[in-house]
């Protein structure tokens, strides 16, 4: 039997704790990912002292590499990708002792990987803790799953983890499919599904705006909400990610993850504790309530658009069938709009609109809670000309922050009001770097922490919402739209909220 | 003397009572909104907390009011600079409005306001009725004590009632051993308690985060329970005439607290001006302490420059080793089991200075325990 003693000298300290000593395993290790957000990200978690003292990185993949060759490519990578720059070349010379890097072309190599990482363990002490990150394209997840099982690289003693990249899985089948493989090797409490939105600072706060204050709660309800929109636009086009985009699209892309996650977030009750269990229970419970699109429904209630040619910041940029390796008759989504009801006590018929969609005119992400008008008016129509509901938004990004908007009297004689905006800045607040969400992310995987992981049964709900709306598409009951890119997408997705007597916001 | 002359192109107009001055605020504020107007910008008034000064020379005045200047985008406050100046007589206040503007697209420029309060005499008993009225209500209030705090004083007695937290540098402190101790009872001047902030503690965090990294290692955890030797040094000037060992004072009196060590003796001064004390684990095995002063280019005078914790497991040793690089940004911290090395790395340790410590702790409201608990074992050893 192993005694942990705890460390006394922990108890006050302010920096987070650092997690436990651990080797992280890195699959994809040669990839994109590796070199613009994780390694940048453990560069900095190292210079902030996040780090445990006992510390490796076992890089993996394909290629055929030493270990000097792949220090030195992660080496350019952080310095150029690093939120803090320039980079310290002492702190990286420390860190880069600890990486390694074993290739894993076939199924024997893995017996390499095995024995590395045992000696390397051993060599820092690190007790068998082990993270095993598959940052690697989708369809390599199951049989590097698989070879971890067959090859025992779990250690022995200590704990073993996995964190999953997205996507997970292209539809509920294939999701279901990935989680038993998962399981053959890993507890589902061993498992840590990334949505690196919930990484962002300003998706947790919106957890500490909800339940750490008084006043927002009470009017949190169908009672006072008129209904609520989230938005997600982006300015780029697909870049160098044709290929695969052009499988995926918006829907997949975006709103079955990173939408559905703050629309659970905004509608969940509170949990009874901050920690991965209370959050997660309450998430499913709204994904759960969150009223099916059945696909005959889709021409009502969706809208799918593709931008054609248009203007970004008045540049003259190509449609999306024009962009590389995109196919000239594709069907792909590059905007969605979507009108859901969560049915539960709460949000009984308030409305909840979401859209998302690439080449729209500028970025940005944000919730906007709409709140019912005043019940009786007192005011003349001329005095409250200017007057609109009070609205609530939390933007994303960029710019992370709070507005709340409210009626004043304009200050001259004679009564006028005018809506005026309330408005809290995260960065001028706190006039602190936010840190990237990869590195919250790989600093709780470290810790054990899965609140900001996804559960299993949230990927299923959320692909279960989902499935049909694609079969509907599919089914051609609702077409394909176009619109201009740097346009706020097709007038289909204006029309399906004005019939409501609503409007979009313009973010 | 010439310093009772205020000087107005840095502490802004002068107003002569409670009422002038807040008209003169509310004038400053609509100059500010208009000019923010003409560059097409709008203008938020921010205030989070309030934050009192207190200072008994000019240029700390001056120190501190810049330092809150430079902390307005963080931290926008109401910053009241309270002056004594014994010599002359009568209350003065002066109001200075500062208008931030942030460059860069989008920005939100934040006006806040900073007020010099001149006390002068015999102020001891006024001090407060200067500074209520002042106050923004429904803020936190914190107390920024410069220099030694005196003991038995009405004044600091009364700002400290006000206060919600007091916040002084003991690297400023004439004579550690003793003023330390007494920072304690301060807390206890107001029913609820006042948390306190010593700057020179929140410069150790960093090293304290470093040693304590050391025992997460479960390897190494076991030699954390027997250590049997500490050497810290500490910088000095050239001529090693000064000595501030509060930063190393508050080191050894962190490891006593949390390792529950008793003091058994303190030792005649050391050689060259440094601490020698014994002491005993709570197995009742010696400790032997030893706290060093050294010429260290690039420290200011006090600073922590490196430690080596000596220990035995069994019939292992161990040495833990944080020394500071010669370049004055970075530390190694070595392990050594039994003669060899098994770890060596070399970690961030930048200098921090007043601005971002200050910065640190007013984002804390709460009590610093850890703190105490270390202020509480070093009474015991001086």
């Amino acid at each position: 039997m192993t005694v942990t003693l705890t460390n006394p000298l922990r108890e006050g300290l302010r920096l987070a704790r650092t997690p436990e000593p651990a080797c992280l395993v890195i699959f994809g290790a040669s990839g994109d990912l590796t070199a613009r957000k994780l390694m940048p990200a453990l560069y900095n978690l190292a210079l902030q002292h996040l780090l445990p003292a006992s510390f490796a990185v076992i890089g993996s993949a394909r290629r055929r590499m030493t270990t000097d060759a792949f220090r030195d490519e992660l080496h350019d990578a952080v310095a150029e990708f690093s939120r803090t720059r320039p980079i310290s070349e002492e702190v990286w010379g420390t860190f880069a002792r600890s990486i390694h890097y074993v290739p894993t072309p076939d199924d024997r190599s893995y017996d390499d990987l095995r024995d590395v990482l045992a000696r390397v363990d051993a060599q820092i002490g690190a007790n068998g803790n082990r993270l095993f990150y598959l940052a690697t394209p989708p369809a390599a997840y199951e049989p590097i799953i698989r070879a971890i099982g067959a090859h025992g690289l779990r250690g022995e003693r200590g704990s073993s983890r996995v964190v999953v990249e997205k996507p997970y899985g292209h539809d509920l089948p294939s999701a279901m499919q990935l989680t038993s493989v998962v399981q053959e090797v890993f507890r589902e409490d061993e498992v840590f599904r990334i949505d690196h939105y919930l990484g962002k600072e300003t998706v947790q706060n919106l957890l500490v705006l909800r339940f750490a204050n008084s006043i927002f709660e009470p009017i949190w309800t169908r009672q006072y909400v008129d209904h609520v929109q989230i938005t997600a636009a982006e300015s780029i086009g697909i870049e160098e990610r044709a290929g695969y985009y052009d499988s995926v699209g918006a829907t997949r892309d975006i709103v079955q993850n990173h939408l559905l996650q703050l629309l659970a977030l905004v509608g969940m009750e509170p949990p009874a504790a901050f920690d991965d269990r209370s959050v997660r229970d309450e998430k499913v419970k709204v994904l759960r309530a969150l009223r099916r699109i059945p696909s005959d429904k889709t021409g009502e209630l969706t809208v799918r658009g593709q931008y054609g040619p248009g203007f970004i910041g008045g540049e003259r940029v190509p449609g999306y069938r024009d962009e590389h390796d995109v196919a000239p008759d594709s069907q792909t989504e590059t905007f969605v709009a979507l009108k859901c009801f969560i049915d539960n006590w709460r949000w009984e018929g308030t409305p909840f609109y979401i859209r998302a969609g690439k080449r729209l005119p500028k970025r940005s992400t944000e919730i906007a809670i709409r709140f019912r008008v005043a019940p009786h008016r007192i005011f003349t129509r001329e005095a409250s000309d200017g007057l609109e509901a009070n609205e609530l938004v939390i933007r994303i990004q960029p710019d992370e922050g709070i507005s709340l908007t409210f009626g004043a009297k304009v200050p001259v004689q004679g009564l006028r009001i005018r809506s005026v905006n309330m408005d809290f800045g995260y960065g001028e607040s706190f006039m602190v770097d936010a840190p990237d969400s990869y590195e919250t992310l790989i600093l709780d995987a470290l810790r054990g922490d899965a609140t900001l992981f996804t559960r299993r049964d949230e990927v299923e709900q959320q692909w279960a919402f989902v499935d049909p709306i694609l079969a509907g598409w599919h089914e051609g009951r609702q077409g394909l739209a176009t619109y201009a890119a740097g346009s706020w997408g097709p007038e289909q997705a204006d029309a399906l909220i004005e019939r409501d007597g609503r409007a979009w916001r313009r973010p | 003397m010439a310093a009772a002359v205020i000087d107005e192109g840095f502490w802004g107009a002068e107003a002569t009572g409670i009422a002038a001055l807040e008209h003169e605020l509310a004038r400053l504020r609509r100059a500010a909104v208009a000019q923010a107007k003409e560059r097409g910008l709008t203008l938020a008034r921010a205030s989070v907390l309030n934050l009192v000064v207190y200072a008994e020379r000019e240029v700390h005045a001056r120190r501190a009011a810049r330092t809150i200047s430079a902390l307005a985008l963080r931290h926008p406050s109401r910053g009241i600079v309270v002056l004594g100046d014994r010599d002359r007589e009568g209350v003065l206040a002066s109001v200075r409005l500062h208008c931030h503007v942030p460059q860069g697209d989008g920005a939100q420029p934040v006006l806040y306001e900073q007020i010099l309060a001149r006390v002068r005499g015999d102020f001891d008993e006024r001090v407060a009725s200067v500074v209520i009225p002042l106050l923004v209500p429904d803020l936190p209030v914190f107390l920024w004590w410069t220099g030694t705090p005196p003991s038995d004083a009405r004044h600091l007695d009364d700002l400290v009632k006000l206060a919600d937290r007091f916040i002084v540098d003991s690297a400023d402190f004439a004579r550690p051993d003793r003023t330390l101790p007494r920072i304690a009872d301060v807390a206890r001047l107001r029913p609820s308690g006042v948390g306190i902030t010593d700057l020179n503690w929140a410069r150790l965090t960093h090293w304290r985060e470093l040693i304590a990294q050391f025992f997460d290692v479960p390897a190494w955890r076991p030699f954390l329970d027997g250590i049997t030797g500490i050497r810290a040094g500490f910088a000095v000037d050239m001529d090693g005439r000064d000595i501030h060992p509060s930063q190393a004072l508050l080191l050894l009196g962190w490891l006593a607290s949390r390792l529950g060590w008793q003091p058994v003796e303190a030792l005649a001064p050391s050689e060259a001006g440094g601490l020698l004390f014994r002491m005993r684990r709570a197995d009742r095995a010696p400790v032997m302490v030893r706290l060093r002063p050294r010429f260290e280019r690039g420290l200011d005078a006090g600073d922590v420059s490196g430690v080596r914790i000596q220990s035995t497991a069994g019939r292992r040793t161990a040495e833990f080793v944080i020394k500071r690089a010669p370049d004055d940004r970075h530390a190694t911290a070595t392990v050594i089991v039994d003669g060899a090395v098994r770890s060596e790395r070399v970690v961030p340790l930048p200098p921090v200075g007043i601005r971002e410590l200050l910065g640190e702790e007013l984002a804390i409201v709460g009590n610093d325990n850890v703190y105490e608990d270390a202020l509480s074992a070093l009474m015991a050893l001086v």
